[in-house]
């Protein structure tokens, strides 16, 4: 049951005899998994999944973050949740989900709907689980996301309205698929407080695809397949997953290059995955991910921007154009995080609804490469001196350690044609927060997750008059759209309308949107199914991992 | 004396790390500082408390600890007195290995080199012992994992288990967050074997730079001690000088040894954290760097006052022990 | 804890020469490693001069760095085109790119010039802080003294590296240029230093307090600042260069651990040895060798050659050690000569070591626990 293995290249490198002992412990190591299935009594089914992920709680209002929601998406019910393969919500363990009023938002639940643990699973559990969220409010739950629910009513058994403050909320039923949406068992969680995972775990308060049979915190869960869910997601395909969670990526990658896991998700550094490409014993699946990464520029603090004493909307205008022109996305994707970020072209990602891709047409050369000369020319035209002497700040903490090397890219990048002279600074990530909300960077580095896998979560944030970029990015236009569209009902119209928003913004420039992060698993050759959970919702789904 | 002189120690650390940890930012900020509005932020952070005057928190935790309530972690939302149990086993275990291997190393060379002083065994030895500790663990580390893992394939590149042995501990149950314990528990060889295999180069790589500072001592006192009138006598009567170092210097140097054993605490704590890292051992010091990035000054606060409470009482006993041995050494 | 200061009591006949005793000619063999170069003989001064040429081409490295690094140390293109990263050794590059596509041969030569930087400052304010707090709560004594003492036990009690990451994200703040990361990080590797500045010094102080020629001069009517600067420090600060130098290379160690777990200076202000030593780490499990390798030996080398100084240094200086005939002779005075503060905790260890063979402890050290 060893897990040293010596990968194939290299053995022609070793010793013979080295070569011998190696090859029993391959041998050794291989049988693992299969003794591993073996006992496990799951019909020899059982695979294995290895993360870098942390959990911070299992109950759903203790958390907000990657890790702990990787957990709840397996065995947590949901009232709204997306298919495989769709960003988009439908009812999961409802039957219909609708606003039967501007502010009445009416979900009726599966009937006789039932608990691992044996308890029925109603609507009082649903209205138990939202005023719960809104009651704890802890600072580390999703509770803010639930800033336009007034009220949740259990009408009847299988019934809820949510009273809603604002009308026609049509990211609501996203909110009901992200973190603040599990459905929780209110015969185990705590009214008022958070409730500890291992009594979670104990009282067995599951419904979802899978439910946990075994907790070890940040070490080992042990999944079996819960037989009464009833959702959009239809019964997961191996009936016993465990997962296990690494403290780092390089230990991750050689249990997945070894057959230790059998499917890594969830991260590994860009050499490890470029290194494992080359791996005929393992696939590398890719599907694309909800992070972003923009630079930001600041309205009054920019070059001839307007609380600078050369104030000129044209000239600062020209120079966010001229940053859009000259980056060269591919080339940050590829060098530094060697295909692990893709090009980002809007500020909608790829692969969810109304995401269009504005600024590959009207930046570089229209193909998503960079055009020096038309970088100097709209410099030129709007009369701006060259080089344009340009602060950029990043955080080299917050964003994993590559961000250096990708602000350095960009620097060289900037520079390359004596167009720009680039003064790159960074900053510890607690002080840059307070820094770039307090006019101190004239162009910074953010990043962004979503909160849930619609567009509107990367435009009302971010561009309406008050927004938490704090950059003095003022369009009544844009402004006017988002609330439009936050409230159209009809899906395409609504799509029409996230398009105008993106092309608008895609003139004025209030972020430069460049990379896109890709979601990576690696999996063993006969494991099949992680591209089909791989999708625009960013839930991995165990249920949809077979071992072919 | 020296024992309430660990009152006033640990006191100073804690509020040392209490002021600078509270200087360099809040969690939450360190959370969603890139998220949220200025507003949103001062209002969470109001919420939170952390707003309040730092004496009124400072004194909030002084009392949560005198009461053994080190409080809960802010960013895992788990009681420290828990990281501190299952992460200090983690290190101790670590530490104990190197512990090991330096001894093993360290002692021996040291005989050797001090019954060929001056000789070129001797240079030799000494100028390896320099480098031992002249190498940075991290970087000794990182070697061991190219030419043994990577290269030979000999021992796993990092963690503490193989994922089948961790899942074959699970079904038994076994938690006391020693793995060997663990493993042995599980009654396979197999896991023990794996458990071991993964703790051999980061011992090593520890254990070596200790090592480095146990031979010098050893030479030190060895050379120290053929020199005294003891020694002296047995030479005057025609014992040989090999069997001098093997029967009669060798127990007053060794003394010593059991004293700086302690002494190396604070180093091998060092030490542990750069280890861990390289190595992904689970243990304080790579969760203590996981929660400075985090802010998280509950569970930083707790671990550091843990290594400092170890630290202090560490050397007070090393002083009672030294004082037993030598009746000359008085508190 | 207060071995330290016994240790560099009464000094033996190494580095001894005090201050008053200047004679005109020959100053330079009385330079403190001067004088012991010439002092050593045999295969005691093998290492003490392996070490100092090991030292100089550091100095010498670090100061020709812009002519003999082949690229610049945030150099990513040629006009021929992007270096790439992770390439391998290559005639372009000869310690072949980094993950970042920086040059590894021309980080690791700028690195030196960023170490040197850092020691130098590192040990300068140090020794200033130090110097002055020793003077001060010394000469003065009363509760000033007992807080000053008991605090420096403390910190100097506690992990080093630990304590230098704390002060290091508390100073680097705003760090945005190069020298605001060296200043960041040599200032939180300073406050490791200062407590073993000042314990020195102090114990110095108040053994020289009560000697005649102090005495005399406060009859004479000078001032304490006067009596402080003239009489007490000259003949105070005669053992520091020995702590210097076993410093230099804790410095050097302490500057990688902070760059290798994060709290260093930033990869594009300055090549650091221990920064591209982290980002290495997942190269190394891909086997890609060269990224580690290379930042990795020049902190040995570095930390070995300023190690082998230190350590000859301080052999010199203790007669158990110095030759065979002596060492029956003195072994009473042991634990007063022998200093070893390479490994911070490791000059406890020798001392205390020597303490159960050697003697009962010196004055200061009983002073320093009432």
């Amino acid at each position: 049951m060893s897990s040293i293995r010596v990968s194939g290249r290299r053995l022609t490198a070793a010793a013979a005899g080295m070569t011998a002992i190696t090859l029993a412990l391959t041998a050794c190591g291989g049988g693992g998994s299969d003794d591993e299935a073996g006992a496990n009594e799951g019909g020899g089914e059982a695979i294995t999944v290895g993360t870098t992920d942390k959990i911070t709680s299992l109950d759903p209002a203790g958390s907000y973050d990657n890790g702990s929601f990787a957990v709840m998406n397996q065995v947590y019910p949901f009232l709204m949740n997306t298919p495989y393969g769709s960003p988009d919500v439908q009812p999961d363990i409802a039957e219909s989900a609708e606003f039967t009023s501007p502010t009445e938002y009416t979900v009726k639940l599966k009937p006789g709907l039932k608990w691992a643990n044996g308890h029925d699973l109603t609507s009082s559990d649903v209205k138990f689980t939202f005023d719960r969220q809104l009651a704890i409010a802890d600072e580390n739950g999703p509770s803010s996301l639930l800033y336009n629910l007034e009220s949740t009513e259990a009408v009847d058994d299988t019934t809820v309205v949510f009273h809603l403050k604002s009308e026609n909320d049509q990211v609501f039923p996203q909110i009901l698929s992200s973190p603040a949406g599990p459905i929780v068992d209110e015969e185990v969680f705590a009214a008022d407080a958070l409730t500890p995972d291992q009594e979670i775990v104990d009282g067995e308060a599951f419904a979802g695809q899978y439910v946990i049979t075994s907790y070890e915190v940040n070490s080992l869960i042990t999944y079996e397949a819960y037989d009464g869910y009833q959702g959009v997601l239809g019964a997961a395909k191996t009936p016993e997953v465990n997962v296990r969670y690494f403290a780092d990526s390089s230990n991750l990658k050689l249990e997945v290059q070894e057959g230790g896991v059998d499917v890594a998700f969830r991260s590994l550094s860009a050499t490890d995955v470029e290194d494992l490409r080359g791996d005929d014993g393992v696939k590398v699946v890719e599907g694309p991910g909800g992070e972003i990464r923009y630079i930001t520029f600041n309205f009054d603090t920019q070059p001839y921007g307007a609380a600078q004493p050369d104030a000129d909307a044209d000239k600062a205008l020209a120079v966010r154009q001229a940053v859009a022109h000259l980056l060269d996305r591919d080339a940050i994707a590829e060098q530094v995080y060697k295909g692990t970020y893709t090009p980002l072209y809007s500020f909608v990602p790829a692969g969810l609804t109304g995401a269009t891709e504005p600024l590959k047409e009207m930046y570089g050369d229209g193909q998503g490469a960079p055009d020096a000369a038309k970088a100097k020319e709209v410099l030129e035209a709007a009369g701006v001196t060259t080089p344009v002497e340009l602060s950029l700040q990043y955080s080299n903490d917050h964003y994993g350690p590559s961000s250096g090397d990708e602000y350095a890219l960009i620097k060289d990048q900037l520079e390359a044609d004596g167009l720009f002279t680039v003064n790159l600074q960074t900053t510890e990530w607690v002080q840059y927060s307070k820094d770039r909300t307090s006019d101190v960077y004239p162009a910074y580095q953010l990043g962004w997750f979503p909160d849930y896998s619609d567009a509107d979560n990367y435009l009302t944030p971010f561009f309406l008059k008050e927004n938490f970029l704090g950059n003095h990015y003022d369009n009544a236009e844009v402004n006017d759209l988002i609330l439009q569209q936050a409230v159209t009902a009809d899906a395409a119209e609504r799509a029409a309308l996230i398009g105008q928003i993106q092309e608008a913004v895609a003139a004025d420039l209030s972020t430069v949107p460049y990379l896109q992060g890709a979601q990576v698993a690696v999996v063993a050759s006969d494991i099949e199914g992680a591209e089909d959970t791989l999708d625009a919702s960013f839930k991995f789904r165990y249920g949809a991992l077979s071992r072919g | 004396m020296r024992l309430l002189l660990i009152i006033p120690t640990v006191f100073i650390l804690v509020t040392t790390v209490f002021v600078l940890m509270r200087a360099t930012g809040d969690p939450i900020t360190a959370a969603l500082g890139g998220r949220l509005t200025p507003d949103q932020l001062a209002e969470r952070i109001h919420e939170a408390g952390y707003d309040r005057p730092l004496v009124v928190q400072y004194w909030e935790y002084l009392t949560g600890i005198f009461r053994g309530d080190f409080g809960t972690t802010l960013s895992d939302n788990r009681p420290v007195t828990e990281i501190l149990t299952q992460y200090g086993a983690a290190t101790l275990e670590l530490t104990v290995y190197a512990v090991v291997v330096a001894l093993v190393v360290g002692i021996p060379l040291g005989m050797l080199a001090a019954s060929f002083r001056d000789r070129w065994p001797d240079a030799v030895l000494r100028v390896l012992a320099i480098l031992a500790y002249a190498t940075p663990v991290f970087f000794a580390g990182l070697l061991l994992k190219l030419v043994f893992s990577v290269g030979l394939g000999w021992f796993p590149v990092a963690g503490r288990v193989s994922t089948s042995g961790e899942i074959e501990m699970a079904k038994a149950d076994a938690g006391s967050g020693f793995m060997l314990v663990d493993a042995i528990a599980t009654g396979d060889p197999e896991v023990v074997g794996d458990v071991l295999r993964h703790a051999a180069l980061p011992a090593i790589a520890l254990g070596l730079l200790t090592a480095g500072v146990f031979l010098r001592l050893v030479r030190t006192n060895m050379i120290g001690t053929l020199g005294t009138e003891y020694v002296d006598a047995a030479r005057s009567r025609g014992v040989r000088e090999s069997r001098l170092v093997r029967a009669h210097a060798w127990r007053p140097a060794l003394i010593p040894i059991i004293t700086v054993v302690g002494m190396q605490v604070a180093m091998l704590l060092v030490g542990a954290v750069l280890t861990e890292t390289t190595f992904e051992w689970r243990g304080l010091g790579f969760q203590l760097s996981e929660y400075l990035q985090a802010r998280d000054f509950v569970a930083v606060q707790g671990i550091v006052v843990l290594m400092a409470v170890v630290v202090a009482v560490t050397n007070f006993l090393v002083d009672v022990i030294a004082a037993l041995v030598d009746p000359r050494v008085r508190y | 804890m207060a071995q330290l200061d016994s240790g560099l009591g009464p000094v033996g006949t190494a580095g001894a020469a005090p201050v008053h005793a200047r004679g005109r000619g020959g100053w330079l063999r009385r330079l403190p490693v001067v004088h012991q170069l010439r002092q050593s003989v045999g295969l005691q001064r093998g290492p003490l001069v392996a070490g100092l040429v090991l030292t100089g081409l550091f100095v010498l490295v670090a100061v020709l760095a812009p002519v003999l690094a082949p690229y610049d140390h945030s150099q990513l293109r040629t006009p021929e085109g992007a270096f790439g990263a992770q390439q391998p050794p290559s005639a372009e590059h000869w310690l072949g790119t980094t993950v970042g596509g920086y040059d590894v041969l021309s980080r690791v030569i700028w690195g030196a010039q960023t170490a040197l930087y850092v020691v130098v400052v590192a040990i300068l304010a140090s020794i200033v802080i130090g110097v002055v707090l020793g003077l001060v709560s010394g000469y003065f004594g009363g509760w000033l003294d007992r807080v000053l003492v008991v605090v420096a036990d403390a910190i100097y009690a506690f992990p080093s590296l630990l304590l230098a990451i704390l002060a290091a994200i508390v100073i680097s703040g705003g760090q945005a240029s190069m020298w605001g990361g060296i200043m960041a990080t040599a200032l939180s590797i300073t406050v490791v230093f200062v407590p073993q500045y000042f314990r020195v010094v102090r114990s110095e102080v108040v053994r020289v307090k009560g000697e005649a020629f102090v005495d005399a001069a406060r009859v004479l009517g000078s001032g304490h600042v006067r009596i402080m600067t003239r009489h007490v420090l000259r003949n105070s600060v005669r053992t520091l260069p020995l702590i210097v130098t076993l410093n230099a290379s804790e410095a050097i160690l302490t500057l990688a651990g902070l760059g290798f777990l994060g709290f260093g200076i930033e990869p594009t202000a300055a090549a650091e040895w221990g920064y591209d030593l982290q980002r290495s780490i997942a190269d190394v499990t891909s086997g890609i060798w060269w990224t580690a390798l290379f930042p990795g030996l020049a902190i040995v080398v570095v930390a070995l050659g300023m190690t082998l100084v230190g350590e000859s240094l301080n052999d010199l200086a203790d007669p158990r050690l110095r030759t065979r005939t002596a060492s029956a002779d003195v072994a009473g005075d042991v634990a007063q000569t022998s200093v070893q503060a390479s490994v911070e905790t490791s000059v406890e260890a020798e001392l205390k070591a020597a303490g159960p063979t050697a003697g009962p402890a010196g004055p200061e050290q009983k002073e320093d626990r009432a």
